[in-house]
């Protein structure tokens, strides 16, 4: 994981001290990704909105604990993505959503030659994964972390993301094409 | 590279919505956690001599100085923001003077534009407006009909105070205090008294006699009987006078000085003094002698009865208050944030906050209240 950047340890370091302005620098620079990412795991925008907002009041609450040396992002993305896992975990248990195969067959139905069309049938493709699976292709391919620093925030051996990674993908490349990976 | 930038563009369902969602919540969680105490490091003692050095040296700086101010300061009080003042949260009538004319703010929200008015002030029930123009005092009806004018040069800080059926306005007309019966009309230089302080002269409640206070220009409080010319009592000299206000019974006087607080009774000798340097507006609370006061981003309460106690934090905000208002009931106090371009409604530990109020006023600068009337429009 990458050292936290200058700007970033005065934001954290602004925050602590109680000052608004570094809390919005933290929330633009850190939220978009990592709504983007709960998004990617759980496919529910309400759910995303709420992982999202609560990993990050979770990660200001927690602010007079954190090590101002290590970067916030890493952080905060651990917190999101955990939830998210167990958010869609919870979801599967309660049997909200198909699981016939209806989005892997829609996801092959929507594949198209370009543009949105490549988009949503990526989409429909992760969402076909298991939430662990797209857990760890997002930490992987969106916000890039290595397998090492993905098994140090999921907490699991190095050997388990990958083999995760490389399930997922192939998954992936199955239901959405080999062009897209 | 393909995957990840496909991730990074894929469209999400009202991610926009969901972002200035999120952002509320959060701004309003941080605004209410307190900050961290500093933590001790234990530096090496070479460092610590450089840092201190350094810190003595920024420190004596004006810049340095506000730098560590602001350092030690708290967030708070803000709120989710509403984008628009759809509602007061409790009856009344709000006046707001804006660069582009006074505006009476109803209780649902609905905003009439009185006219191109510079300052402007309500009659004691709620009925007249009374606004001025440069060279100009004027009475409007709430929907904007002119009542009457009185012309005078350089007229400021026009205040209407009486019962229901008999009235005065009093002004300054630059330094000369004046008074005009409610109906435009006997317009005179108020007793001949000496030159005003800028400070708005302010009526006794309730009504009648037509009591006025107002300081002079050596920071004097004269409290008259306009009707009669006949002085009651006049204070020692209070510099730098900022503001005057009655206790709604009209049994205490506030004055308001760069320095101090001066509570007055019925006689010259003040009732309390107290050196409180900053304090930039006042009021009393409705029915009671408890005082709500604007010192930089903080609003202080305090007893005019205990003015020696120590005051009361309400709350606070990053950079400062502009002014504040009770509502009629005197639940609810209005603050205004021009920093944060927000008006705050706060009960107790609730803070409605309304944004973009600059833009809702008609642009041009922050807008300036003129009170927090009384719902009913017939007296």
């Amino acid at each position: 994981m990458p050292g936290a950047s200058r700007h970033e340890r005065a934001w954290v370091r602004g925050a602590r001290a109680g000052r608004a302005a570094d809390v919005e620098a933290l929330f633009r620079h850190h939220w978009p990704l990592a709504y983007r990412a709960a998004y990617l795991v759980v496919h529910d925008a309400a759910a995303a909105e709420d992982i999202a907002q609560e990993a990050f009041l979770a990660a200001l609450r927690a602010l007079d604990r954190f090590d101002r040396r290590r970067p916030f992002g890493p952080w905060l993305h651990r917190i999101v993505v955990n939830r998210a896992i167990d958010w869609a975990r919870a979801r599967t248990l309660r049997a909200e959503i198909s699981d016939d195969g209806t989005i892997e067959r829609a996801a092959a139905r929507e594949r198209a030659g370009s543009g949105d069309s490549d988009a949503r049938a990526l989409a429909a493709g992760l969402a076909a994964l298991s939430p662990e699976h797209r857990a760890v292709i997002v930490l992987r391919h969106l916000l890039e972390y290595t397998p090492g620093e993905i098994a140090e925030l999921l907490e699991l051996p190095r050997g388990t993301v990958n083999s995760r990674l490389r399930r997922g993908l192939d998954a992936l490349r199955e239901a959405v094409g080999e062009e897209l990976i | 590279m393909r995957l990840r930038d496909l991730l990074r563009e894929l469209p999400i369902p009202e991610q926009e919505e969901a972002r200035r969602r999120s952002h509320a919540v959060v701004r309003a969680a941080f605004a209410e956690r307190e900050p961290t105490p500093r933590r001790r490091h234990y530096l090496k003692p070479a460092l610590a001599l450089v840092a201190v050095a350094a810190v003595a040296a920024a420190a004596a700086s004006p810049p340095g100085r506000a730098v560590l101010g602001s350092l030690r300061k708290t967030v708070a009080g803000e709120k989710r923001a509403a984008p628009e003042l759809f509602s007061l949260p409790t009856g009344g009538r709000l006046l707001v003077s804006s660069s582009r004319g006074p505006w009476i703010v109803q209780a649902n929200g609905s905003r009439r534009l009185l006219g191109t008015y510079r300052e402007a002030a309500w009659s004691p029930h709620g009925k007249f407006v009374v606004a001025s123009r440069a060279d100009e005092v004027v009475a409007v009806t709430p929907k904007g009909d002119v009542h009457w004018t009185v012309p005078r040069p350089r007229v400021r800080f026009a205040r209407w105070g009486g019962n229901r059926v008999d009235t005065r306005v009093a002004y300054l007309s630059g330094r000369r205090l004046h008074m005009v019966a409610g109906d435009g009309t006997g317009d005179v230089d108020l007793c001949g008294e000496p030159a005003a302080a800028p400070v708005a002269p302010e009526w006794r409640p309730p009504g009648l006699p037509h009591v006025l206070a107002y300081a002079d220009a050596k920071g004097r409080v004269y409290v008259l009987d306009a009707d009669r010319c006949s002085l009651m009592w006049r204070s020692a000299r209070f510099a730098h006078p900022r503001a005057l206000r009655w206790s709604d019974d009209g049994r205490r006087l506030l004055l308001v000085t760069r320095d101090e607080l001066v509570v007055f009774g019925a006689r010259a000798r003040p009732l309390a003094v107290r050196p409180l340097r900053g304090v930039t507006d006042a009021t009393f609370r409705p029915g009671s002698h408890e005082l709500a006061l604007v010192r930089g981003g903080e609003v202080l309460a305090l007893s005019a009865d205990r003015l020696g106690a120590t005051p009361r934090r309400l709350f606070r905000v990053t950079g400062r208050i502009g002014q504040i208002a009770w509502s009629p009931n005197g639940r609810w106090l209005l603050v205004t944030w021009p920093a944060a371009d927000q008006f705050l409604f706060v009960h107790g530990r609730r803070i409605r906050a309304v944004s973009g109020i600059t833009r809702q006023f008609g642009g041009g600068g922050f807008p300036s209240l003129g009170g927090w009337c009384c719902s009913s429009q017939s007296g």
